[in-house]
């Protein structure tokens, strides 16, 4: 018999490995039960439906497809820029385009409706100077464009820029002795570098916009820009056509999963950030015109709709909001499912992590792994139909179980940032510091309090934070569970807007704003000082 | 008196196994050296339970260890680094090595007494990531003192010293030994510290362990 070393350097975690697979096969099963409903919604009803997939297939693909090209030059333009440019504020600027990942979709399409409405501030402004509206770009197909780039733009910068600023000081101070030109530096440098993430972060992104709901819903502006997704709500909740949302949402499963396995080919995308060590060298001259131009352009595109709503929402409606007994329900509704969604994300992540870092069998990491992409090929209206038929075919009461099936759907659309958070830290410590954890014989626990929390402590408060934030400005999954006693912040905006109060919608929208980026930042911030003080 | 008697082991690919066997007694340092690739750290590895032999023994004092997992081996392993987690303090580095439910005055006393005997007294609180490689060294070899274990493998446990303090290490290695009796295994490729610390000597050539 041969050994193998990996294996044998593992801490031995039977109990990890068995709490992980037990929880993966309930998740599957989960996830099966919801398939099958919908599947036997599908057959049960053999009445034809009006819903004409096909073009909607095909805008959802054009739209998808352009949102994950565009993301993608904007986002390298703007990781080029902030890896060259230093000033002072660089750190709360790379924070802020951070924050994209859990800025609600309908807090970004509100910001630029604010800006480039028809009432918006560009419209008045042009008004007021010429005489003349802009019309409406924030509407349609561009309104779209714009608010996918704005969240995905920032979004595949961030990884780009972790790229970048990985580039080992060695190779930079090489070129930077050779003279390198800016253009020679970035096609010898700086391609090589990112290039490896941009098959990877292509396909998440036209994933992210493939399943995009509220953005769709909010700016769509009718059936001819209509997606799958919205489609399938459309169906279910105004058009009460279940046969054609079924259609629909097997069709997104199918899209879905056909880029899922043909991502999983592609290259990864690194998911911490190291420090940069690199020596300063700055471009001269156009370039860094260039640089600063973007930027500047970027701060605006991404920050511009946020300070919008901000403004707009502390200025206009948010006394009467807060008078209102209905908005401190939602609130408390939002914060409960918000918490409790991070929680159970919390105990199912670090499940699964655990396991996953105890073994070194292939076939059981993949297990491990899949639940992850639970939420990829099952979107979040899709899943939310699922649960939404599971409950009429058990013969539940909807109002019953709605909270416990929002929370539950909540946190399986966050596991797979979740367990890309937790996962790379823990599987690391196993193995780095397994063979010293194994010759101590230090016990399941004593490895959990002593190495594996201390050291990831900020992990789990960015888990939290990234739960937490995706359930409050969650609106695909409550859309459909929604009633008028049980709603959550965003279904209330989303009301409000529908029936055009639109200062009770700008004052939910600030208030959606700041609770994000409170608990975005201040969550990794509690939880490093709590893991800290265990040290 | 540690006994291995033919143990093999083969990498994946390695047409040849490695076929070891040396004899080590109780306070003395039997050193193995050897050129990079030699199979030290494969030794090393099969000692501590790391790797599964395709046969042979390890006794010690007639006790066979082979089907021991790590954990439930009799030895403590020194690395040349990462022996420590660097976030803990070093008193609580100190603390895994004793039994658990130990009680907490009972922790606080031994050690203290083991930083007295490896010579940091007073340095229990600091962080193990910020002490220099000399004192990261003899934190765990406090450590060592507090697990109690009859054998000592040491990974190139001087390499990342300089020179003063490799000399001072070596020399507290060699103390503790006799002192404690330990069965110590070191593995160096540097000439200096096998020559001045072994009293037993092996060269690892063509998968094979030369007694010298």
């Amino acid at each position: 018999m041969i050994g193998t070393k990996v294996m044998l350097t593992l801490p031995h975690r039977p109990i990890r490995i068995l709490a992980a697979l037990t929880l993966a096969t309930a998740i599957a099963t989960l996830i099966a039960l919801v398939l099958w409903a919908i599947m036997a919604a599908a057959t049960g009803n053999s009445t034809g439906s009006r819903i004409d997939i096909p073009h909607l297939l095909r805008m959802t693909s054009i739209q998808a497809g352009l949102t994950a090209v565009l993301s993608l030059l904007v986002g390298a333009a703007l990781a080029w820029s902030l890896n060259r440019l230093r000033f002072p504020g660089r750190d709360m600027v790379v924070g802020l385009f951070a924050s994209a990942i859990v800025t609600p979709g309908m807090v970004v399409a509100f910001g630029l409706l604010s800006i480039w409405g028809r009432n918006g501030w560009i419209n008045r402004a042009s008004e007021a100077l010429f005489g003349t509206s802009i019309g409406n770009p924030a509407f349609g197909l561009s309104g779209i464009l714009l608010a996918h780039v704005v969240l995905d733009g920032a979004f595949a910068a961030r990884i780009m820029l972790a790229r970048l600023d990985a580039i080992p000081s060695a190779r930079l101070k090489t070129g930077q002795s050779l003279g390198l030109s800016a253009w020679q530096r970035f096609t010898l440098l700086d391609l090589p570098a990112i290039r490896g993430t941009v098959p990877g972060l292509a396909a998440i992104i036209f994933l992210l916009a493939f399943t995009s709901f509220p953005i769709v819903l909010m700016l769509g502006g009718g059936p001819a820009n209509q997606t799958l997704e919205v489609a399938i709500y459309a169906a279910v909740r105004q058009d009460f056509d279940l046969v054609g949302a079924v259609y629909l949402a097997t069709t997104q499963i199918a899209v879905c999963s056909l880029v899922i396995l043909a991502a999983s080919a592609l290259a990864p995308i690194p998911t911490s950030f190291g420090a940069s060590t690199a020596p300063r060298w700055r471009d001269a001259g156009l370039a860094q015109a260039l640089q600063i131009t973007v930027l500047g352009l970027c701060l605006v595109g991404f920050a511009l709709p946020l300070l919008s709503v901000l403004v707009d929402g502390l200025s206009s409606g948010i006394g009467r909001i807060v008078a209102k007994p209905s908005f401190w329900w939602a609130t408390a509704s939002s914060l409960l499912i918000g918490s409790a969604s991070a929680l159970l994300t919390l105990a199912l992540a670090l499940t699964l992590a655990l396991g996953r870092g105890a073994t070194g069998r292939g076939i059981v990491r993949t297990l491990l792994g899949m639940p992850a992409f639970a939420y990829l090929a099952v979107p979040a209206v899709v899943l939310s139909l699922g649960f939404f038929l599971l409950v009429r075919q058990l013969g539940l009461e909807a109002s019953f179980a709605a909270p416990f099936v929002v929370i539950l759907a909540n946190s399986l659309l966050a596991l797979p940032f979740a367990m890309a958070t937790l996962g790379p830290p823990l599987e690391a410590i196993a193995r780095t510091r397994g063979k010293l954890i194994r010759s101590l014989g230090l016990s399941g626990w004593q490895q959990f309090a002593s190495v594996e929390y201390p050291l990831i402590g900020r992990d789990i408060g960015v888990m939290l934070a990234l739960a937490f934030c995706f359930s409050l400005g969650d609106l695909g999954v409550i859309a459909l569970f929604g009633t008028q006693d049980f709603q959550t912040l965003p279904l209330m905006m989303f009301r409000a807007l529908g029936s055009y109060r639109g200062n009770d919608a700008a004052a939910i929208a600030a208030i959606l704003l700041i609770g994000t980026v409170v608990a975005f930042v201040g969550l990794p911030k509690l939880f490093e000082r709590i893991a800290h003080a265990a040290r | 008196m540690l006994r291995v008697e033919k143990l093999a082991f083969a990498h994946p690919r390695q047409t040849v196994p490695y076929e070891f066997s040396l004899l080590a007694h109780a306070g003395e340092v039997t050193a193995v050296s050897g050129a990079s690739g030699s199979g030290k750290s494969t030794l090393l590895d099969l000692l501590a339970g790391f790797l599964v032999p395709i046969s042979g023994q390890i006794e010690l004092d007639h006790e066979n260890l082979v089907p021991l997992p790590p954990e439930q081996r009799p030895l403590s392993l020194l690395l040349q680094s990462e022996s420590l987690f660097e976030h803990l303090s070093a008193a609580s580095n100190i603390a895994l090595g004793l039994p658990r439910h130990t009680l907490k005055a009972e922790q606080r006393q031994k050690i203290a007494a083991a930083l007295a005997e490896v010579g940091l007294d007073g340095l229990g609180n600091q962080q193990a990531g910020t002490l220099s490689g000399g004192q990261k060294q003899r934190v765990a070899l406090a450590r060592t003192l507090l697990r109690a274990r009859p054998v000592l493998l040491l990974d190139e446990p001087f390499s990342a010293l300089d020179d003063e303090t490799r000399v001072v290490i070596r020399e507290l290695v060699r103390t503790l030994t006799v002192r404690h009796r330990w069965h110590t295994i070191l593995v160096s490729h540097h000439a200096n510290d096998v020559e001045t610390l072994a009293s037993r000597r092996y060269v690892l050539r063509d998968g094979q362990l030369l007694a010298i």
